[in-house]
């Protein structure tokens, strides 16, 4: 009898404790998309003051300056899940890694101290934005591997816990940004 | 940076005139030490043969007792001449080369950086029982507020014979920088000791210390098999540790293979580099007239003023410039 309950015992603490880590796992997924959300709402804000910055010198860059000004007023209107925040994210990074490009062909522009603020505050948050990135699929991988892992994914499956998907992450957004060369510009 | 080939027309026109009377001070010394343990050599000698030949000890005690006697006189001594020349040649060769290197740094042979600095940035966190150091540097580098001295730490344990005995925690290079980058929480690297002897039961043990915040897991396979990672904010982490600064670190281990303790802290990066000696404790035996032996003390200060290179600090952040 003795030996029934103790093992009865040790059966309920392998499980209280696979649940809690698998709910830790899950809870640290969460947390880290809310700092990439909050990142995010960073770079949006920024916006605004980026588009009436160049407005006035980007004459030939309406279509982009309109497409940054839509996906912006769609990313802010909430009822977004991660998978499409992520989505009008990249689609966001494209269209103003475009409009940096372009900035090449506007050297009055180049020149306003505005701008230049402006681009450089841009520059630090999609460091921190790729940052933000990278903690999430490392904490999604690390998340993934616990349900699928024996033996605490029978207890996932209990627990109705699903695969998430990793960000996609580009090559660039490995490399850090090179300020000191935007600087030298 | 200061070029080889001018280091070696500043050694003979601005270093040598006054290394040459160092080295006829270093001669001299070591002058001095040999006839000390000569004269020391016969002195207990004699006594040691007088206390064999009255038969007032044992043969064998008297040789060991004479011995280490005269050994720790002789030790005495030559720490006393040691510390002279130590002195004297940070003076005319340490100094002159940081001085070479650039003007405007500032040089104290005997100050060390601060035990509340070292404190602060938690990065060795052992109690200890004696903090000490010298060589201080200060200054910039590529626009980079920069200091760094060399450390030892220690703690004094007892030993089974209850006796005292000092125990290095740490010795070797404590560097401290202007970081470039933004940070509000702590984030710390470690050589990956646990991990790299245990495996993952060493992963595992690592996840349950808590000194210096949570285990941080980083997305670049060398650079994990290195290092271990704990801090507040795991973003934060991987902001400061971007793949760049990861591979610099990775490069910067594997050409100098020295244990490296990395902290970020309130704005500043501290790195400890174990160095079995003080940054530039001089050669009695090597003669300061040979450029290679001077050569050297100038590899061993680039290398620490290389760490703002090899680390890319200079990179200053715009919002840094503000």
């Amino acid at each position: 009898m003795e030996m029934f309950l103790m093992s009865m015992g040790a059966i309920a603490l392998a499980l209280v404790l696979m649940y809690n880590y698998l709910i830790g796992k899950k809870n640290q997924v969460d947390n880290i998309f809310a700092s990439v959300d909050a990142v995010l709402k960073q770079r949006y804000d920024l916006l605004p003051n980026l588009v009436a910055t160049v407005k006035e010198y980007m004459t030939h860059e309406r279509e982009t300056l309109e497409k940054i000004t839509e996906l912006r007023a769609k990313a802010l209107q909430g009822g977004l899940d991660a998978p499409a925040k992520m989505a009008l994210d990249s689609q966001l990074s494209q269209a103003l890694g475009g409009l940096m490009v372009a900035v090449e062909n506007y050297p009055n522009l180049k020149a306003n101290e505005n701008f230049l603020h402006l681009q450089h505050t841009l520059n630090e948050l999609e460091e921190q934005i790729a940052a933000a990135r990278r903690a999430y699929n490392q904490s999604v991988t690390d998340y993934n591997n616990a349900i699928e892992m024996f033996p605490t994914n029978i207890m996932a499956g209990f627990m109705h816990l699903t695969r998430r998907p990793l960000i996609a992450i580009t090559t660039s957004e490995r490399r850090s940004v090179d300020v000191d060369h935007l600087f030298k510009k | 940076m200061a070029k080889l080939a001018s280091l070696m027309d500043y050694y003979y026109e601005s270093m040598y005139p006054e290394l040459k009377i160092l080295e006829e001070h270093r001669l001299h010394i070591l002058s001095k030490l040999k006839k000390s343990a000569l004269i020391l050599g016969l002195l207990f000698g004699g006594i040691c043969w007088i206390v064999i030949d009255t038969s007032f000890m044992e043969a064998t005690h008297a040789v060991a007792a004479s011995a280490m006697s005269g050994g720790m006189m002789f030790l005495l001594f030559y720490r006393n001449e040691k510390r002279g020349y130590t002195s004297l040649f940070k003076d005319n060769v340490i100094e002159k080369i940081i001085t070479f290197i650039d003007p405007t740094l500032r040089y104290q042979k005997e100050a060390f950086v601060s035990e509340s600095e070292y404190r602060y940035s938690n990065l060795l966190p052992q109690t200890y029982d004696r903090f000490h150091g010298s060589d201080l540097v200060e200054g910039h580098r590529e626009g980079v507020a920069v200091r760094f001295s060399s450390l030892h730490v220690e703690e004094k344990r007892h030993t089974k014979e209850n006796k005292d005995e000092w125990h290095t925690l740490f010795q070797g290079l404590f560097f401290v920088a202007d970081f470039h980058k933004h940070f509000k929480g702590r984030t710390y690297l470690f050589p990956d000791v646990a991990e790299r002897s245990l495996g993952g039961i060493g992963t595992w043990l690592q996840g349950w210390h808590r000194e210096h915040g949570k285990l941080i897991k980083l997305d670049h396979t060398t650079f994990e098999k290195q290092f271990v990672v704990y801090g507040d904010d795991t973003v934060e982490a991987h902001y400061i540790l971007n793949h760049a600064f990861m591979e610099r670190i990775v490069s910067f281990y594997e050409k100098e293979r020295k244990n490296l303790f990395i902290g970020f802290v309130d704005g500043k990066m501290y790195l400890a580099m174990e160095v079995s000696q003080t940054l530039f404790e001089p050669n009695l035996t090597q003669s300061v007239l040979t450029f290679t032996h001077i050569k050297s003390y100038f590899e061993r200060l680039e290398m620490v003023f290389g760490i703002v290179e090899a680390f890319k600090l200079n990179q200053t952040l715009w919002s840094k410039y503000k």
